[in-house]
């Protein structure tokens, strides 16, 4: 009898086993998160759109900009409800290698202006950046910056009480070691925005990504805050 | 690993306080120039460069492709300068005054000047240097970057918006029979593909007041690769054990019912 007891005890311990084991399996691949990434569609801007580039070799002197222009004004708070992004901006300046300073990479990231392009508002290619994850935390500030679309509205809140609100042009992803640099950085005919993270594949012996995520948008309205 | 980063937490935490990030101070002090390369002569070519003046000293950096390759069996040297005193644009067709359907570097320079600063990859920067073919950059497309100084004509027009950009060199094939037998204009002894322009932009004022070297590290790679491995390893251990329990239990059923 009690040899039948251990043998159905055992029955059942095998199947607790097998069953938490599997959930425990099943749970932790269901959990896994990815950035996601913009596909090839993203990276082309709807027909109609103001993001236009000056012509190269006329002289721009008295060139006017295309669609709204905002005074400066240094930007604090950054809003994108497409993508759940709710963040204070910090200023980034440039490092000694003069590669973009990025934000700390802690568990509570914030997204960055670079203070050396213009104010989000101004004529020209006004640049904020964001970790998409960290070492060690999980997802950064910018882990959806690769699920923007075109037509996607971003929100800029500035120290002078205006809000700048930006269309999303197109979302582009770039191999760091091709990164075109005046694509991004080079002049615009109008008020412009790009939205800097990092993407493609994760290089584990340098601890690097691959590539960056850019998503381009331009002016469109301003409002109070 | 983990307690050099919690290490950095209250180091981060203050840089979160203050807002700002220090940066170095010469970015705030200098200014940036582009110009976006745009090919003449039939090239078909591509570039743009970069100029960050601090003082009169420029930082260049540029890159360049589908250049003209080889040059009798070599890499094809392809001299650039910046041209100062003409009219701060590219010259149109219309510059081919001989109708050669080429235009030639003399044809241009009523409409960008006439050297400046010669973009050499070592030694000399003078006008003195614009036709040594030994320090041009060579091949169909590089990347160059040179730090020097300007002299005070140069200086005042690349300030002023009157600097152009002229990279040299065609490929001899993509010239008309005329053109392929003339001489350079500049150096009688080289065929004129040898010194005529190839790639053209004006160097306008940048938008950015510094601008930053190429890409931006924003990952820690925590959202990369397999994650939650403990739970994993953890669920595969229990399912391994749950199937050692069963194979134990079906073998004493076995063994019983004998």
């Amino acid at each position: 009898m009690k040899q039948q007891h251990r043998g159905r005890a055992l029955a059942v311990l095998a199947a607790v086993l097998l069953l938490a084991g599997a959930a425990l399996v099943v749970g932790a691949l269901h959990y896994q998160q990815h950035p996601p990434q913009p596909p090839a569609a993203a990276a082309v801007p709807p027909a109609a759109t103001a993001e236009t580039r000056p012509t190269p070799g006329v002289k721009h002197t008295a060139a006017k900009p295309k669609g709204p222009v905002l005074p400066a004004s240094q930007p604090t708070h950054l809003d994108i409800a497409a993508i759940d992004v709710h963040s204070d901006l910090l200023q980034l300046g440039l490092n000694p290698d003069h590669t973009v300073q990025v934000p700390p990479l802690g568990r509570d990231s914030k997204a960055g202006w670079y203070r050396y392009s213009p104010a989000p508002g101004q004529l020209g290619p006004s640049v904020l950046l964001g970790h998409v994850d960290s070492a060690q935390y999980g997802p950064g500030v910018f882990f959806r910056l690769g699920a923007l679309r075109p037509g996607d509205q971003v929100s800029v809140t500035r120290a002078d009480h205006r809000v700048a609100v930006f269309r999303v042009d197109r979302v582009v992803s770039y191999p760091k070691d091709h990164f075109p640099t005046l694509a991004v950085y080079g002049n615009t005919s109008n008020a412009a925005l790009r939205l800097i993270t990092c993407g493609g594949k994760f290089d584990f012996s340098t601890r690097n990504y691959e590539s960056n995520i850019v998503a381009y948008a331009s002016l469109v309205t301003s409002r109070p805050a | 690993m983990k307690k050099s980063l919690l290490a950095f937490a209250p180091a981060a935490a203050i840089g979160l306080a203050a807002l700002a990030m220090p940066g170095t101070a010469s970015a705030a002090d200098g200014s940036s120039f582009q110009a976006n390369l745009q090919p003449l002569n039939h090239a078909a070519a591509s570039g743009s460069l970069m100029l960050q003046l601090n003082g009169s000293q420029a930082t260049v950096t540029e890159d360049v492709s589908g250049l003209a390759a080889s040059f009798g069996g070599k890499p094809y040297p392809h001299v650039q300068h910046i041209h100062i005193g003409g009219m701060g644009q590219c010259p149109t067709t219309a510059a081919d005054a001989n109708n050669d359907g080429v235009i030639s570097t003399t044809e241009g320079g009523a409409a960008y000047g006439g050297i400046g600063a010669t973009l050499s990859t070592s030694g000399d920067t003078s006008p003195a240097a614009g036709t040594t073919l030994t320090v041009a950059p060579s091949g169909a497309s590089y990347h160059y970057s040179r730090t020097f100084t300007l002299d005070a004509k140069t200086l005042a027009a690349v300030q002023s918006g009157n600097a152009v950009i002229v990279v040299h060199g065609l490929d001899p094939a993509t010239l008309s029979k005329t053109a392929q037998g003339e001489k350079s204009d500049l150096v009688p002894s080289l065929p004129l593909a040898a010194t005529s322009p190839a790639l053209c932009g004006t160097l306008v004022a940048s938008q950015m007041s510094a601008m930053p070297g190429g890409a931006a590290d924003t990952g820690g790679g925590s959202t990369a690769g397999l994650q939650h491995e403990g739970v994993i390893g953890a669920g595969t251990g229990l399912v391994a054990l749950g199937a050692a329990a069963g194979a134990l239990a079906l073998r004493r059923r076995t063994a019983t019912n004998r």
